[in-house]
Formats: structure tokens, C-alpha cells, sequence
């Protein structure tokens, strides 16, 4: 976890995240308001999405490790070991397999 | 079992299982076996909606101008929604809440079924816009060759369960003869019913649809058939919310978190479930044939909505552990997921596509002045 002090006179934390992408690349994320699956499309990757809200199951990915909290209670179908990217935001470091 | 619409016997709904346990009496939310269902429940209810309020009046132009075989495309695609949603508002119930055992899921079901209707009624909506006549078009659905074919591979599972379970609920268990036919009638059997039953639901709600919606949303990438569009996508909407209640029930049963006996026939009946979801697919690609048959439409042809086909089959037969039978791995039509995502969904009153508003009209139906009487 990477933490800096920002220049303002209101000091805010940033706090920075690794997201590894299996067989894809791995990029940093910043804990802000995106959700996991907006900030996987801003580094380019293709993830299969419809309705972004955790109800479909259509983003479903496994988490390989690391952890995550969710905005929006999942309804869609997950396994013990799996996330709705479209409604989650990473707490950790994260590995991931998208389908 | 004879089946009463109010067990008088004390039952514990916690330890029911969702089908063939007693039959539910208290409709009561406060305990759940399964609180997935109820959380369904509200939200397939935020998302109601009424064919009425979304204007398709400027679809009629549009219409006019688009070729033979793109009216063909469009109005077959109607015609086979139209089978799908007949068969959806009242198959759940009637195949499934004769035998439902817990409060939350009855009341899904119900729940399901009715927006279907929702749905049945947007049809004659869209199609009163078209034609000043749409009987022609309703009348053909029952005659056409290419939908019947669909419409009796959907409805067998439901019929073969929905015969099974009054003969077990009637009769019971044993021998019986209908018709000069013997039928033996068993818990396993109808076990059995039920589960291929509802993986040739979960099939139809999965796939069933999506080669009409990428019609459909090909059309609105030319902004043609908007009001049309927007329709669909509030139908498209309700149909993943199904499939994800389907998905659930299947897989509570195979990782035997609901009736043991259930999971080892979704071990037993895994490959027949998986030869259902492939004819399913198999059916929709024969579809696409059908609707190109007379020339294709701009944007679209038959060999990207198959690989469209396969690339949603592979995500949804994952999803209950059918693996991914086929290879294509990235989407072949990206900007469906525009259509299909809820952010673009919104009935809001200031579109102008929409003519009334539900919410609207009942916050503006309380004037301030009507509170002026009340002395506090
Ligand atoms: S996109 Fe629908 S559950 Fe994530
Ligand atoms: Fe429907
Ligand atoms: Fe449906």
C-alpha cells in the first residue's frame, strides 16, 4: 500500500491498490469512487458487463486473492471464491481471472 | 400429495425445501430459508414499468422505410418474443407454485410471471403502432413453422412436470392409467421433471432472447425503431433478473444447499441439462438463419449473431458449471452491452420518449392545498 500526502491545505490520503489480471496485464488503482470493473475497462481490458448493477452475473470473475467490499449487495450468482467486479471495490492488493 | 391452498398443519419453512416439502401456508417473509428470493422480489419491483409509457409513435416512419427483409426481421422477432412471453406468464406458476415449499420463492415466482405479462403486453403495444390491424401477425405465431418448432421444445419440460405433478396430486405415488396410457409416478421421477424443467427455463431466459435483442439494438445503432428499443431494453432488464433466479435455484441444488436428493440428480442429469442448454443454443443459431433468409440487415449477418450466440452460452452455461463448450472468447458485438446495462435504462420523466409517469403523476396529484383543511 502506497500512501502520499497531497499538496492541499486539506490533507487527503491516496491510498493505491495492485490489481493482477491473470494472463492479462497488472495495474495500480487508486481507492477512490469506480467500482473495480470501471477501473479494469480504464486499463483497456475487456470484461464481459451488462448490467452493472449486480443483478445479471454477466461480469462474474474469480478472485484469486486479496479482498474486496461491495457498494451494491450482489444478487447475481457467485461462488464462495468469486466477485461481481460491477459492484465492488478492492480493500487490498488483488489477483484476479476474468472468464 | 394433494395440494391445499392453505396447510393447516404448523410447518417450519426453514427447514422446508424450495419444491415437493409441504405446501407453503403462512405468507410470511420474517424467516427465510433462501432471503435471495426476496431480495429479487424488490428488486424486480423498483423496476417496474408500463408498455404504455414509452411513446413508439415515431417508430411507424421508421418502419415504412426499412427493406422487405428487414421488416421480416423485424416483426419475426416480435412474433417469437411474443411465444417466449406467452409461455413465461404462466408456466412458472402453474408448473411451480403447485409444488413450492417456502414463502420467498412462491412469491418470486409470482412476482417473475407477472412482469412476463408486462412483457406479452408490450408486444400488442408495439405492433397496435405498426398495423392498424395486428391480428394477422398474433394469428401466424400459432401457424409458423419455424416458431412452433421452438414453442414445443420449451413447453414440453413444463407440460411433462406440470402432468406428473397433478396425477402425484391426485393419485399419488403408484400406477396410473390415463387414456389407456400407464404412467408410474414417483418422488424421484418428478424430481427428475422438475429439474430438467428448469434448466430448459434457465436455458430460455438465458439465450432464448438474444438474438432478437441484438436485432433490435441494431436497429437503434441506426436510430431506427427507438421507441421499439427502449422497450426491449427494459424487457432485457427484467429477463437477466430471471436468469440470475434460475441460476440460483440450480446451483443451491448441485451444491446441495437446499434438498439433498436434488443435488445427486443434478450430478445424475448433468449431461441431459447440458444437451438442453446445447439445443437451446443450437435453436437460436437456426433462428438467425430464418431471419436472414430473405436478405440481411446493415450491421448485422448470420455468422456474428451465432458467434454472439456462443460467446453469451459459454458465460451463462459457466455460471451453473457447464464449463465453456465454445472457443470464441472476446464479444463479437461490443456495443450490446450499452443496451444491455442499466445505467442507460432509466424511465425518467424528462425524456421525451416517455408519455406519462407512474411516480410523476401520483407526487403531482398531492397539491399543497390539500393539506389546508388539516388543523394540527
Ligand atoms: S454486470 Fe451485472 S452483475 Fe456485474
Ligand atoms: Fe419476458
Ligand atoms: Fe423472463
Amino acid at each position: 500500500m502506497i500512501s502520499r500526502r497531497s499538496n492541499s491545505k486539506v490533507s487527503e490520503k491516496l491510498v493505491i491498490y495492485r490489481v493482477r489480471v491473470e494472463g492479462s496485464d497488472s495495474f495500480q488503482c487508486a481507492k477512490d469512487d469506480k467500482t473495480l470493473l470501471k477501473h479494469i475497462e480504464d486499463h483497456g481490458i475487456e470484461v464481459h458487463y451488462h448490467c452493472r448493477e449486480g443483478y445479471c452475473g454477466a461480469c462474474r470473475t474469480k478472485l484469486i486473492q486479496g479482498e474486496v467490499e461491495y457498494i451494491t449487495d450482489p444478487l447475481a450468482f457467485i461462488d464462495d471464491d468469486e466477485i461481481l467486479p460491477c459492484c465492488c471495490k478492492p480493500t487490498s492488493d488483488i489477483h484476479i481471472k476474468l472468464y | 400429495m394433494k395440494y391445499t391452498t392453505f396447510n393447516q398443519e404448523s410447518n417450519d419453512t426453514m427447514t422446508e425445501p424450495m419444491f415437493f416439502g409441504n405446501p407453503v401456508n403462512v405468507a410470511r417473509y420474517d424467516q427465510q430459508k433462501h432471503p435471495i428470493f426476496e431480495k429479487l422480489i424488490e428488486k424486480q419491483i423498483s423496476f417496474f414499468w408500463r408498455p404504455e409509457e414509452v411513446d413508439v409513435s415515431k417508430d411507424r416512419m421508421d418502419f415504412q422505410k426499412l427493406s422487405d427483409a428487414e421488416r421480416h426481421i423485424f416483426i419475426s422477432n416480435l412474433k417469437y418474443q411474443t411465444l417466449l412471453d406467452s409461455i413465461q406468464g404462466r408456466s412458472p406458476n402453474i408448473a411451480f407454485l403447485p409444488i413450492i415449499s417456502i414463502p420467498e420463492l412462491e412469491t418470486w415466482v409470482e412476482t417473475w410471471s407477472f412482469f412476463e405479462t408486462i412483457h406479452s403486453r408490450s408486444y400488442t403495444h408495439i405492433l397496435r403502432n405498426l398495423f392498424s390491424n395486428p391480428s394477422e401477425i398474433f394469428d401466424d405465431i400459432v401457424v409458423n413453422e419455424e416458431i412452433k418448432k421452438r414453442a414445443s421444445d420449451i413447453s414440453k419440460y413444463y407440460d411433462d412436470l406440470i402432468f406428473a405433478t397433478q396425477l402425484w396430486q391426485t393419485q399419488g405415488e403408484g400406477e396410473h392409467v390415463v387414456d389407456g396410457v400407464t404412467h408410474s409416478i414417483n418422488m424421484r421421477q418428478l424430481k427428475k421433471l422438475l429439474y430438467l424443467c428448469m434448466n430448459s427455463v434457465n436455458a430460455l431466459e438465458a439465450i432464448r432472447f438474444y438474438v432478437s435483442f441484438a436485432c433490435t439494438f441494431a436497429f437503434a445503432e441506426r436510430e431506427l425503431m427507438e421507441g421499439n428499443s427502449k422497450i426491449i431494453r427494459l424487457i432485457a432488464r427484467d429477463e437477466n433478473i430471471h436468469l440470475t433466479s434460475t441460476q440460483h435455484v440450480l446451483n443451491l441444488w448441485a451444491k446441495g444447499k437446499d434438498d439433498p436428493e436434488m443435488a445427486e440428480i443434478a450430478a445424475e442429469c448433468h449431461e441431459e441439462a447440458k444437451a438442453i442448454f446445447m439445443k437451446a443454443v443450437e435453436q437460436e443459431k437456426e433462428w438467425a438463419k430464418y431471419l436472414f433468409n430473405s436478405g440481411s440487415m446493415l450491421g448485422l449477418n448470420e455468422e456474428i449473431l451465432c458467434q454472439y450466440v456462443e460467446y453469451i452460452a459459454n458465460h451463462r452455461m459457466a455460471a451453473i458449471g457447464m464449463g465453456q463448450p465454445f472457443d470464441i472468447k472476446s464479444n463479437p458485438l461490443p456495443w450490446m452491452n450499452n443496451y444491455l446495462s442499466s445505467d442507460n435504462v432509466q424511465v425518467a420523466p424528462q425524456e421525451t420518449e416517455i408519455s406519462s409517469y407512474l411516480v410523476g403523476q401520483i407526487d403531482s396529484e398531492v397539491a399543497s392545498d390539500d393539506f389546508e383543511a388539516f388543523e394540527l
